[in-house]
């Protein structure tokens, strides 16, 4: 088809802004944007609109309006520096999907003024810009045509496209025949592939297999050493393991934007806040009631001469003043690791059982408290965490008011990679599916791994037995 | 099949309306090429010279409309030169009308013995036609994006088209205080100066030509225009 070579979808830099190295930095810029649409409540409004306003402007009466406007953008500004990655949250309606597509120019804002610098290849939505009756085949030379690469081009790169989307006989079949995980990943090849500056994904990742969701990703983080990502997600694990930055937009308006970390909490408190109404985030400052008398054990001391990779992690204390939130019918008072004599750890040993408690005041009557923790490492990705929904489910610990809670959670500790950890703890009143948050500290205790033997992965496990033989030669 | 469509179309329909007029209606045209008795194949070629203006007039605007409701994904998820999308059915329509006239030229050849030469001037009448066809396309294409039922009348205001136009009959054949309404139809020039071309060996009537031709880019340039300033709302509306 198409085999039109100008970069439709690039707004090329202007010299007079390319000389500015201030200018050139910046990938995407917007500036006061505003989108709303025009919402009908009949098709025959739309008409009404489109005729009488101007017949009563000419009559010199004020026109009347047939239409309530949505707003899905009100003044968003915001700046991308070339080689970001920004991660886009907010819940369905919140008006992702719209600043991608104006930051794409298939929709026309407003008001406001979009800069794009460099060439932009967009993953909107499922399946993409494929006309349905083409073959694959086509689509893919239709596709990369559209952003900017001559027929010769596509011709060459062809071999890796087909590769990369890997679907076999179906791409001679016209597109209209294939799942939705076919269309994605066919499109997701394309862009792959197009030498774009700018990726803007909207999701598109949710629907492929595992194994195709593994190939994106390491393509992405090749292409983020270079490029610049904007991507939509709802899933926040992703934005704060892939993001070098975050935004999330609630009802029109850009609520926050900083370190994926930050904002993806502050996300999620806001969906906990959604689900049980009254909201009380307060920063809860309370004095610890850790038991002075007990002595602080260096537990590393055990295992001094053992070995030289042995895991040790430095405990620091339960930090009163992290971010919290919580309807704050209980307050978590303490939080602490504590060995087999239940003295409080300020180190900690990876493969070494340990115990963690958590202390809680109720300050309401408690029909069914639960309380849980999970541990983040540096980039907030979950590597473990339980809760004491399953040992309390016949018999619900009932607390009265003023009462102390205090859960403990004995495990072995997995062997961490060198790095940043942090324990986030809550408690809660209900059922594992149905509760209310009372009390949820963010990262309430940081730990740090020093030095590890983790070879590879997440967390290390302590291996039972390694062994290497060599089996000799049945012949 | 495919392509022998495209010619196997335009002469069952020769036959056809050959038959229809000539032998059930027993109508005559009232003219003759030179030389010669006015044959029902004479009529039939006259007819068909209307029937394939009009055809390529109606094809394209019938379809546009449509054209960017049916893109949707051009629309929404790529940034899309979107006006090519008229371009492209008048292509097609257009390669549609050529096989017709080619249909036309070589049954022309068999019943009168050879061809008229100024049928060298085909291109000439038909580029403003073009121009103008297109210049509509855009504007329905638009027009049909935001008003859904511009689709749903098109059809009729085509066929309303064909029946004012010269094609079932000669112009002479109307009372006096029609022509000027007939003679506002933009087919019927172009109906007019084809016939002239291809079957009366006439050379077209340049200086109506400029005219008709100066209107048709003005025409096309509006639609172009008004395309292009719509075109920013699509993606709203669909």
């Amino acid at each position: 088809m198409s085999s039109s070579d100008t970069p439709l979808v690039a707004t090329l830099v202007k010299p007079e802004e390319a000389a500015d190295s201030n200018e050139d930095a910046v990938a995407i810029r917007v500036r006061s944007l505003r989108k709303g649409y025009q919402i009908y409540d009949a098709p025959r409004d739309r008409l009404k609109q489109f005729l009488w306003p101007r017949l009563q402007r000419l009559l010199g009466q004020t026109p009347k309006q047939y239409y309530r406007e949505f707003l899905a953008l009100k003044d968003i500004s915001l700046e991308i520096k070339r080689g970001e990655t920004v991660g886009i949250i907010g819940r369905n309606g919140s008006g992702k999907s719209t600043l991608l597509q104006v930051i794409c120019g298939t929709l026309h804002p407003n008001s406001g003024d979009v800069l794009v610098n460099g060439r932009v290849a967009a993953l909107l939505e499922l399946g993409s810009g494929f006309n349905p009756e083409f073959t694959g085949r086509e689509n893919v030379y239709m596709n990369a045509g559209i952003l900017g690469l001559t027929q010769e081009q596509t011709a060459a790169r062809f071999a890796d496209i087909e590769s990369f989307a890997d679907i076999g006989d179906f791409i001679d079949q016209p597109v209209k025949t294939y799942s939705s995980g076919m269309s994605v990943r066919l499109a997701f090849a394309v862009i792959a592939h197009v030498d774009a500056d700018i990726l803007v994904i909207d999701e598109a990742l949710a629907v492929g297999d595992a194994f195709f969701t593994q190939k994106c990703m390491r393509f992405l983080r090749t292409f983020m050493k270079t490029g610049t990502v904007l991507f939509v997600s709802h899933d926040t694990a992703s934005v704060r393991s892939l993001c070098s930055r975050a935004i999330w937009l609630e009802k029109a308006e850009l609520l926050r934007e900083g370190s994926p970390d930050d904002v993806c909490n502050l996300y999620l408190e806001a969906f906990y806040e959604a689900q049980q109404g009254r909201h009380t985030t307060t920063k809860m400052r309370t004095a610890s009631l850790q038991d002075p008398t007990k002595p602080w054990k260096d537990q590393r001391l055990e295992f001094l001469n053992l070995s030289n990779l042995r895991n040790d992690l430095q405990v620091f204390s339960f930090d009163t003043d992290a971010a919290s939130f919580g309807k704050g019918g209980a307050r978590i008072v303490s939080v602490a690791f504590l060995d087999k004599e239940n003295a409080p750890l300020t180190w900690v040993v990876g493969g070494e059982q340990i115990t963690l408690q958590i202390r809680a005041l109720a300050l309401e009557y408690l029909t069914a408290p639960i309380v849980g923790f999970f541990v983040k490492d540096r980039l907030g990705q979950t590597l473990f965490g339980d809760n004491t929904f399953l040992n309390t489910r016949e018999q619900p610990k009932v607390c009265e008011e003023g009462m102390s809670l205090d859960a403990e959670f004995t495990f072995q500790m997995p062997i961490l990679p060198a790095g940043d950890y942090s324990v986030s703890v809550a408690i809660a009143n209900g059922t594992e599916n149905d509760h209310v948050q009372h009390h949820w500290i963010h990262d309430a205790m940081f730990f740090k791994s020093q030095s590890s033997s983790v070879v590879t992965g997440l967390v290390g496990i302590p291996m039972r037995h390694i062994e290497l033989r060599v089996v000799e030669r049945s012949a | 099949m495919g392509l022998a469509w495209s010619l196997f179309n335009p002469i069952l329909m020769l036959a056809v309306y050959t038959f229809v007029f000539s032998v059930v209606f027993k109508a005559r045209w009232g003219a003759t090429v030179a030389g010669g008795d006015e044959s029902k194949a004479q009529f039939a070629m006259v007819l068909f010279v209307g029937l394939i203006v009009h055809g390529l007039f109606a094809e394209v605007l019938n379809r546009a409309p449509t054209l960017v409701l049916n893109n949707a994904n051009y629309v929404k998820k790529v940034v899309f030169p979107l006006e090519i999308l008229p371009v492209v059915s008048l292509g097609a329509a257009l390669f549609h009308c050529l096989a017709s006239l080619v249909v036309l030229l070589v049954a022309f050849a068999i019943f009168n013995g050879h061809l008229q030469l100024t049928a060298i001037f085909i291109p000439a009448v038909i580029l403003p036609l073009l121009v103008l066809t297109l210049g509509i396309a855009w504007m329905l294409a638009s027009l049909g994006t935001y008003l859904r039922d511009v689709g749903q009348t098109i059809g009729l205001v085509t066929t309303i088209l064909m029946f004012l136009a010269p094609v079932f009959y000669p112009i002479a054949a109307l009372p006096d205080e029609f022509r000027p309404f007939i003679m506002a139809n933009p087919l019927t020039f172009v109906i007019e100066q084809i016939r002239a071309v291809v079957i009366w060996g006439n050379l077209p009537d340049w200086e109506g030509l400029g005219v008709y031709t100066m209107a048709a880019v003005g025409v096309g340039w509006a639609g172009y225009a008004w395309f292009q300033k719509t075109r920013k709302g699509f993606a709203d509306v669909i």
